[in-house]
């Protein structure tokens, strides 16, 4: 099954799914309740070590490098140069002209992102999906839900698989897919199985699970036993105890701001 | 055992939403608990529909028009939920893997998916789980993906998955078809198992042989209806099967031929199973001198080595991921030959099929097709050659019609429109499909679906025609236009080049068998000249096809003129 799971044995990975959820939840609101520009930065480098005692640092830093290179960019160019905020100091740089508020907007904006996607893909590296299904399923998350979770992160293998599989076919009977005009001509003879087959495959999915007692009443059970502890509970109230402070000093500021 | 009937249909009839006949009419059936009752038909007769009848697939997934009545373990399907059919009768179709919950990452999760959602404990569960998955041999795929199976891999662990639920009634529709003769064989030992310990089983299926070593009793379905009943000795041997072109069992058309040769007993009921066939010719002490000759014996194509087709030289293929699929496997292909590719699932088959057009391309060694190395050709020009008609069909079709369908692999390949039509008429005759020609591909019962896959590709003309495993799903009655089809593309200097599981389909069609194993070609040799030793090979790797198996157990010498009547190679089947 894809998804970006890394198999590992780490304590992160041996974690309980709400302990690193409720962790992730509580980095990500330090970052966008406070206004203070460093804290993307050490958050960030906080969440670079657990990366690198869960072992997949590496990993981590390339995939959020690819998310993040690109819109950062473009953030930049917009708030920096383009749209700058009215008002804004001017920093002449050669034949451009740069703003020190739209620079610091783009640079709070992209720093929070940064923080936002490195936290959830940590969670996500070092989280079975199924376990973080069932941890969800087990506080109230609707089963269907779950399920159609699952069935999502199987879609885009299963459908680059038979893509894949599409291809090699329609090229064995002489399609050419090279050159404009083969591309366009290509398109239907590769999308029609594909569509028919997802189409198929939905119908047949239905089927499949109602007739394995998906809809049966009743209490269900699990296969799944997920590890938790005392310690790891304590935890999770500390954090959620973080985050309703931060929450209410957040507010508290902003009410602060408008009487003053 | 209780005496009233488990499975009871008393004058079912069914009709699809949308159609005028009805695809079941007036059925009376029961099983007693702890049976076996086997329904064969041709293709699109209504086994299908029967078998999803009374898992109570229909009427609750499929619409129509249904009458009469059916009780599966005292339940009223027609009312009755599936949710709680479920806990009664469990169904497990052909095509495996359109019935994975798609939720599970391990095979070990998918076979309990089901019991979870009954709320079965966690560890009545395990133990239920670890049952079924040594009950069908794949303990040792626990931790695999489903989807990273071969097809009878994913066969066997719907099974499993079927199985882990206990249900007192199991509705098996043609469970044999994807998997491997070693397989099947095991298959029939665990249902029997099953059977004794009180499962009571509705099994549609084609291969006669396998229904005739398991059944308690045999159904005969024609257009919806069932036409005959009774035990399998009695309706297997019936002439009748062959009118209805269901064909009958090997041991019949081959006692039948021992027969006219003086070589079994003339009061003697004809056999259904290979023990019946051995203990008859055995105990019959009948001359043997009268000369026997085989009823239809092709001749033997041979290697035409100096001017192959296709030549593979040595060569290795190594996938991204480091699995070593290929390791030195060199083959020669003349013009003309029919040529059996065997081996069990993941020996390599099918990465040497995708080397035969260029699909992929050897790690070292090199693939010549018409002379031309695959490694600087185009796959549109080697498919000129080398037509290639793959397993799964829904990756195929995509045209509006059947005849359009046929008219892209022609057309393709740049040749005129007079001649398209000339090939593509050709081809639908070659496999009975005239009358389908404006019909939509998927409008067709899904085996004719499979021959208008197989006439696409067979429309484009090719010097090599490369069939995966053509012969699954089919009836015997398609079989035989197969057969027909690839003696007919020899007879032209074609090549056929069959990938089966099917060993008595290869063995009376093809000349040549080659044996995969392990990315190597362990075995080449022609089919009829097979040695002991060789004959040891494939036993241990896939199994032996039922002549050869009668043979053997015969002792036969290889002088003995009866070898011809059970190793004859045209399947005699009225088309």
């Amino acid at each position: 099954m894809l998804s970006i799971y890394t198999i590992g044995t780490s304590s992160l990975h041996r974690l309980h799914p709400l302990t690193k959820l409720t962790g992730a939840l509580l980095l990500i609101l330090a970052t966008y309740l406070t206004n203070w520009p460093l804290v993307p930065v050490l958050v960030f480098a906080i969440l670079l070590i657990i990366a690198r005692i869960a072992g997949v640092a590496q990993r981590l830093t390339g995939t959020v490098l690819r998310l993040i290179l690109p819109v950062t960019f473009s953030l930049f160019l917009i708030q920096g140069i383009l749209f700058p905020p009215i008002g804004a100091t001017p920093l002449p740089l050669g034949p451009i002209t740069l703003t020190y508020e739209g620079l610091l907007f783009a640079y709070l904006i992209a720093a929070r992102l940064l923080v936002l996607s490195t936290t959830i893909l940590l969670v996500l590296f070092t989280t079975h999906p199924s376990d973080l299904v069932f941890a969800l399923t087990e506080r109230g998350l609707p089963r269907s839900v779950g399920y159609i979770l699952l069935v999502s992160l199987q879609i885009v293998p299963d459908m680059t698989a038979r893509a894949t599989a599409i291809l090699d076919v329609q090229r064995s009977r002489g399609l050419a897919t090279d050159g404009a005009l083969g591309r366009v001509r290509a398109i239907i003879p590769l999308i029609g199985p594909l569509v028919v087959g997802a189409l198929v495959d939905v119908e047949e999915r239905a089927m499949a699970i109602e007739s394995r007692a998906y809809t049966a009443s009743g209490p269900k059970t699990s296969l799944r036993v997920l590890a938790d502890s005392i310690a790891q509970h304590r935890a999770r109230t500390v954090m959620l105890l973080g985050i309703a402070a931060l929450i209410i000093w957040r507010i508290a500021t902003a009410i602060e701001i408008r009487i003053v | 055992m209780q005496i009233n009937p488990v499975i009871d249909l008393q004058h079912a009839s069914f009709s699809y939403a949308g159609t005028t006949t009805p695809a079941l009419r007036d059925i009376t059936l029961t099983v007693l608990q702890g049976q076996i009752c086997a329904v064969i038909g041709r293709a699109g007769a209504g086994k299908s529909t029967l078998c999803a009848l009374v898992a109570g697939f229909i009427p609750h997934f499929f619409q129509g028009a249904i009458s009469g009545s059916a009780t599966v373990d005292s339940q009223n399907v027609f009312v009755r939920p599936i949710s709680e059919l479920v806990r009664h009768v469990a169904l497990v179709g052909g095509n495996a893997s359109g019935q994975l919950s798609g939720a599970c990452d391990t095979v070990f999760e998918e076979v309990g998916f089901a019991l979870q959602n009954l709320g079965v404990p966690r560890a009545e569960m395990i133990e239920r789980i670890e049952w079924s998955l040594n009950a069908l041999q794949i303990t040792h795929l626990r931790d695999r993906s489903p989807y990273a199976l071969s097809g009878g891999q994913q066969q066997r662990l719907v099974i499993a998955a079927a199985l882990a639920l206990r249900p007192p009634v199991l509705a098996l529709d043609e469970p044999t078809a994807q998997l491997d003769p070693l397989a099947i064989e095991e298959l029939s030992d665990l249902l029997r198992e099953l059977a004794k310990n009180g499962t009571t089983m509705l099994i549609a299926e084609h291969r006669l042989e396998w229904v005739a070593a398991l059944a308690d009793s045999v159904s005969v379905i024609d257009a919806g209806q069932i036409v005959a009943e009774g035990p399998p000795r009695e309706i297997l041997t019936d002439p009748r099967l062959e009118t209805l072109r269901i064909g009958r069992p090997r041991s019949v058309t081959m006692a039948q031929r021992a027969k006219d040769a003086g070589r079994w007993p003339a009061d003697l009921a004809l056999p259904i199973t290979l023990e019946q066939l051995v203990d008859g010719i055995r105990g019959h002490s009948g001359s043997s001198t009268e000369a026997i000759h085989s009823p239809a014996a092709r001749p033997l194509q041979t290697s035409n080595a100096s001017n192959p087709i296709l030549q593979i030289e040595n060569i290795a293929y190594t996938y991204p991921s480091g699995v070593q699929a290929l390791r030195g496997a060199s083959l020669v292909v003349g013009r003309g030959e029919r040529v059996a590719l065997l081996g069990r699932n993941g020996a390599g088959k099918s990465t040497l099929v995708r080397h035969l057009n260029g699909l992929l391309r050897p790690s070292s060694g090199r693939v010549l097709v018409a002379g031309q190395d695959t490694s600087t050709t185009s796959v549109g020009r080697c498919a000129r050659t080398v037509g290639i008609v793959f397993q799964d069909i829904r990756n195929q079709l995509f045209a509006s019609t059947v005849r359009d369908e046929l008219r892209f692999g022609p057309r393709n390949l740049g040749k005129s429109k007079s001649e398209i039509d000339t090939l593509v008429d050709r081809a639908l005759a070659a496999l009975d499909l005239t009358d389908a020609a404006d019909s939509h591909p998927y409008d067709l019962a899904p085996a004719r679906r499979r021959l208008v896959a197989i006439a696409a590709v067979l429309a484009m003309d090719t010097d090599v025609l490369v069939l995966d495993e053509p012969t699954a799903g089919l009836d015997n009655a398609s079989i035989a236009l197969l057969a027909q089809l690839v003696y007919d593309l020899s007879s032209r200097g074609k090549s056929a080049i069959v990938v089966s599981h099917d060993l008595d389909f290869c063995f009376e069609t093809l000349d040549r068998i080659v044996l995969v194993r392990d990315g190597e070609l362990t075995l080449d040799s022609p089919a009829n000249m097979l040695d002991e030793a060789e004959l040891a090979i494939l036993h241990e790797t896939i199994g032996l096809p039922f002549g050869l198996r009668a043979a053997q157990a015969l002792a036969l010498d290889a002088s003995d003129p009866l070898n011809s009547v059970l190793l004859a190679s045209a399947p005699e089947i009225a088309t």
